[in-house]
């Protein structure tokens, strides 16, 4: 070795360690804290609170709109878990939000069981689904794990809307929201606005704890070679479940809460596979496998697709999809990872970029 | 160097009858031996002998088809990986497998929160990662990219992320391969180090000079089965591993 080498019986010296008990763990993590390593944390919770503050101003439009992107926030960041730091890309992920409607409309309309107890329920159902799926579904690599999260997205469609009896099927379901009738009363429009910046901001925070944790860097490994991950001592099945479970409890959370806004629905509007495209879009435009990526796809695209409604008219979807294409041809890595590699490397060159990623 | 097996401990590996069948071919067949604590036991054998395959079958990256693996005399044959890698047995891959996406530091540190005996936090799992990388000589790369290492390089990140794992069995497969001369001794004092700081260590190897000086006992494979076993220089010296390794030719010309 060229560097000076620590003496014989290094090894075992460099291994020996001693344990931490929790609380001085936590002391040691709050000595550590300085602005320059939760300047993170500190935005979003500025932001948190300015999306707050600006309800009190805004016009009922804007409101909805910005209602909409908590949606797609939250979806999103759901399916990076998954998709982007696990490497799993399910192309089904629209069936736990499927199944957190359905579990909410049915346990509200048809047992009058109050919203805040169906919740629970409708993210324990995405749950279970999911590890009943994912443990043999995760077996799967590459495209046979998408094609079957796809399947089983269309196949659970059938069996809710075949379920008459239950979830009224084909004619769809409704929430009793007014009245005495209503197990709880509805949000209106203020409400869910909150509701869901909640439910954005829930799954913002469990994305940036869990990438900063060990069960993060384990799915990281997972993504990158399961064979190396498996010999480090991953539990790499366990990882990939939990991956799934967790990812499934975020986007059944928001179906559940869409299906109280909604009040009204079909099974064909909650298990919808475009929710699911534009997950992935939203995760592979922003940059998969970071925090901001999905947070900067779902806000970008959810803006843009909006803007182009309100003034582009016929031809918006067009447009609309022309552009995800051309990001997608200069930013094979997401819009988040290029700007972040480039500043690090100081090379801004998109053409540099695009024949460094070509495929 | 002189045979040490009689002098080491109790067998810390013993493989028994092991085989492994792809389709219609015995990758390895009936293969048996022991490692005893504080050996170093290398493993030579021409491409396609089955040392990999033996490697893999180990670590539980493969099932075994027949036979039996102990570890400290507890049977882990046919374990998930994981398993085994908690028992405190870490491998190297032949050809390297970095985590992509993460820097040298984050590598190494990965093995130490999910090894054997793991690291509580990410925290001390990258302190610890930073001394291994002193240990094996890259610490100056912690935070590069995997991808932008050299081969000698890369091969250590393979064994710093082993022995994050808190191994008492390391199992070395071809960490010398593509290496300079200069490269090839630092390895193996590496090695020798982490001998003498109590791991005990399977070398399966393609350089012949590495593994002399290397070994203190020796097993050859060809075509899937143990063709000698015994001290370096004796096994180097017996005649059908000459011919195994150079050919008939050679081995006749060679011959008195």
């Amino acid at each position: 070795m060229t560097t000076a080498a620590p003496n014989a019986g290094g090894a075992a010296a460099i291994l020996e360690r001693h344990r931490h008990g929790r609380q001085e763990r936590l002391a040691a993590w709050l000595r550590s804290r300085t602005l320059a390593n939760s300047w993170q944390w500190l935005a979003g919770l500025v932001i948190f609170i300015v999306m707050l503050g600006l309800q009190q101003v805004m016009d009922p439009g804007t409101q909805r709109l910005l209602t909409s992107v908590f949606l797609f926030v939250a979806l999103a960041q759901g399916w990076n878990i998954i998709g982007g730091y696990t490497g799993y890309a399910s192309f089904g992920q629209v069936v736990f939000f499927g199944l957190g409607a359905y579990t909410v409309a049915v346990l509200m309309n048809n047992y009058h069981v109050s919203f805040w107890a169906s919740m629970p329920v409708a993210i324990l159902v995405g749950v279970a689904f999911a590890v009943a799926i994912g443990i043999p579904l995760l077996r799967l690599r590459g495209h046979y794990f998408a094609i079957a999260t796809l399947g089983a997205a269309e196949g659970s469609r059938e069996v809710i809307n075949n379920m008459t009896p239950v979830t009224g099927g084909g004619l769809g379901i409704t929430i009793p929201t007014f009245g005495a009738q209503a197990p709880t009363a509805y949000f209106g429009k203020p409400g869910f606005y909150l509701a869901f910046l909640i439910v954005a901001a829930g799954a913002v925070l469990i994305a940036a704890v869990l990438s900063r944790s060990r069960f993060g860097y384990a799915m990281v490994a997972v993504h990158q070679d399961e064979d190396a991950a498996a010999g480090v001592g991953i539990n790499t099945t366990r990882v990939k479940v939990v991956a799934f479970a967790v990812s499934a409890a975020i986007v059944a959370c928001a179906g559940g809460l869409y299906a109280f806004q909604q009040i009204e629905f079909y099974p064909t509007d909650v298990f919808d596979a475009n929710f699911t495209v534009l997950m992935v879009i939203m995760v592979v435009i922003g940059g998969s496998g970071s925090v901001l990526g999905p947070l900067v796809g779902a806000v970008g695209l959810e803006l843009l697709a909006q803007f182009l409604r309100v003034n582009l008219g016929t031809y918006n979807q067009l447009i609309f999809g022309a552009i995800i294409v051309v990001v997608v041809v200069f930013f094979p890595q997401g819009v988040v990872n290029f700007f972040r590699d480039a500043w690090r490397t100081r090379q801004f060159s998109l053409l540099d970029n695009v024949r460094r990623y070509r495929l | 160097m002189i045979a040490r097996q009689a002098a080491a401990g109790p067998a810390i590996l013993e493989v028994r009858n092991l085989s492994k069948r792809f389709g219609g071919l015995w990758a390895l067949r009936e293969v048996s031996f022991s490692v005893g604590e504080g050996q170093i036991l290398g493993i030579i054998g021409p491409n396609g002998a089955g040392k990999s395959t033996l490697i893999n079958l180990i670590t539980g990256h493969l099932r075994p088809t027949s036979g039996e693996v102990l570890v400290d005399g507890k049977d882990i044959t046919g374990a998930r990986p994981w398993v085994i890698a908690h028992d405190r047995v870490a491998r190297t891959f032949q050809i390297v497998k970095p985590f992509r996406g993460l820097t040298v530091r984050e590598n190494v540190a990965i093995g130490a929160m999910n090894g054997s005996d793991p690291d509580s936090s990410v925290g001390d799992a990258l302190a610890t990662a930073d001394r291994l990388l002193v240990l094996v000589g890259i610490e100056h790369l912690a935070d590069a990219a995997p991808s932008q290492l050299s081969v000698a390089d890369a091969r250590r990140l393979e064994l710093a992320k082993a022995l994050a794992c808190r191994p008492r069995l390391l199992l070395v497969d071809e960490v010398m391969a593509g290496l300079r001369h200069q490269e090839i001794d630092a390895a193996v004092e590496l090695i020798h180090r982490l001998r003498d700081g109590g791991i005990t260590i399977v070398v399966v190897e393609h350089v012949m000079k590495a593994i002399v000086s290397i070994s203190d006992h020796v097993l050859v494979l060809h075509h899937g089965t143990v063709l000698a076993e015994g001290p370096p220089r004796e096994v180097l010296a017996d005649q059908r591993v000459v011919e195994a390794y150079l050919g008939h030719r050679y081995a006749r010309r060679r011959s008195p």
